[in-house]
């Protein structure tokens, strides 16, 4: 007798693969897992180094007008305080998904999320 | 092959194909921001060339040099050059860089009944928003404002012989606030397109259009709560369509309390009431620039019948009660965010 060409145990670990698929999907693919991992902001146009969202700090920075605080928490990111007069960078609040920005203009301090998969591809207000 | 072997074969291709599949989607698209002139532009490229992201960057800079240089309505150039000969009533030559955007205008003015009127540039500096700081109030004189408005300035007043222009109401100032930016984004996008760029987002301050679409999936975008953190709906575009939003938390200034933004509705001289914000879909960025300012003038009960007229299918107004009135062609579009759905007002269609 000829051995088959698909056996038993083949079966069974096509099975179990077929299985294992919903777990890779939800781990590797999920559009869930859109945290961001790093912000970058620009300052007056030029772009500085990222800067990692796994580190809780305080940034202070510099722009036009005077200095604006900027606050990482727990994967997340907020302008704290700006020297500008419509304050809707801080009424932006906390930022936490990629490609979500926030901007104080009057300062020219903006920055913007990456890393994660991208739920949106850009953001309206 | 043993059968362990052929098993971790059977299992390696498959991670193999996952893995390979990830690597092309983060490899194809190109986000960048554009921080030039005082707006702040997000740029979404799909497999677009090094060459062509260098492009697309320099388009939108000398575009953004325009709408700040040529269209500014309080710093000199073009367009206060323009208003100084407006007030006089005579013929003269327009300049080539403001022409287009008053034939566009006036157009827009008449569709809109007049809600959308760039010629109240006179009660716009009145209120104190021609300057790059915000007033502190107090509003100004009632008897200032009802001045103004009983002059009825609007872009009916502009006459136009090819290249020459004169205004019949020396009350005319035009102020392109509203409709400047959709201008500048088809340009833009105009000149993307000749450029061999066909999927792009181009998203100046909150206001986009986008061309193509994200690979083999439409584009996606989350609409911001205007009164919190976070997102308040989702929309996916494709094709060639423009999303503008007018807020009344754009520009504003508060006294003794009370809140005056910058969005003028012509008829009362004073900002308009009612609406929080209103965000309208449009293949055209200028005409759905205009239509956001002009259905905010209308109010939440009278924006049906001017987006009507302007030919807009898609609208969602927010009230100052939270409430969201949308057309059904909108609200199948509109995918909302929070678990909590805010109260929906669904109109006629459109």
């Amino acid at each position: 007798m000829k051995p088959a060409l698909v056996t038993r145990a083949d079966w069974l670990v096509i099975v179990a693969s077929l299985a294992l698929l919903p777990w890779l999907y939800a781990t590797f693919w999920s559009s869930d897992d859109t945290a961001a991992d790093k912000v970058h902001i620009i300052v007056d146009g030029k772009e500085l180094p990222p800067i990692s969202l796994h580190q809780d700090r305080k940034l202070t920075i510099r722009g036009s007008i005077g200095t604006s605080t900027l606050q990482i928490e727990q994967g997340r990111i907020r302008f704290v305080h700006s020297p500008c007069q419509g304050q809707q960078c801080v009424h932006s609040g906390w930022l936490s998904h990629n490609g979500e920005f926030a901007a104080c203009l009057p300062n020219r301090i903006a920055l913007q999320l990456s890393g994660g998969a991208a739920r949106f591809d850009t953001f309206i207000y | 092959m043993n059968l362990p072997g052929r098993h971790l074969l059977l299992l390696t291709l498959g991670l193999l194909l996952l893995t390979g599949c990830g690597a092309a989607r983060q490899t194809r698209i190109h986000h960048s921001q554009l921080l030039s002139f005082g707006t702040l532009v997000d740029i979404s490229l799909w497999d677009a060339s090094p060459e062509q992201i260098e492009n697309a960057e320099r388009i939108i800079h000398d575009e953004l040099h325009a709408m700040h240089h040529d269209w500014h309505a309080w710093q000199p150039g073009p367009l206060t050059e323009t208003n100084q000969q407006l007030r006089g009533g005579e013929w003269f030559v327009c300049p080539p860089a403001i022409l287009p955007l008053i034939v566009q205008a006036k157009q827009l003015y008449q569709r809109s009944g007049g809600l959308f009127n760039p010629a109240i540039g006179q009660l716009v500096a009145l209120w104190g928003f021609h300057s790059d700081t915000l007033p502190k109030g107090p509003p100004p004189p009632k008897e200032a404002i009802a001045s103004l408005v009983a002059r009825k300035p609007g872009m009916d007043a502009i006459v136009i012989d090819g290249q020459r222009i004169r205004s019949t109401n020396p009350a005319v100032q035009l102020d392109f606030g509203a409709f400047a930016k959709g201008y500048a984004v088809d340009r833009i996008i105009e000149k993307l397109i000749a450029n061999g760029i066909g999927n792009a987002i181009i998203n100046a301050g909150g206001d986009l259009r986008a061309i193509g679409r994200h690979g083999d999936r439409p584009w996606r975008i989350g609409i911001r709560n205007p009164r919190g953190p976070g997102v308040l709906a989702g929309i996916e575009l494709s094709g060639d369509e423009s999303v503008f939003t007018s807020g009344d938390y754009e520009r504003f200034f508060r006294y003794r309390g009370k809140r005056y933004h910058h969005i003028i509705d012509p008829r009362t001289g004073y900002p308009a009431r009612g609406v929080t914000s209103v965000t309208v879909i449009h293949d055209n960025a200028a005409t759905a620039d205009a239509a956001a300012t002009a259905l905010f003038v209308a109010g939440p009960e009278e924006w049906h019948p001017i987006a009507r007229r302007m030919g807009i299918k898609y609208v969602m107004v927010v009230d100052d009660k939270g409430r969201i009135h949308m057309n059904p062609a909108m609200a199948r579009r509109i995918q909302f965010e929070s678990e909590q759905k805010p109260e929906v007002v669904l109109s006629k269609p459109l």
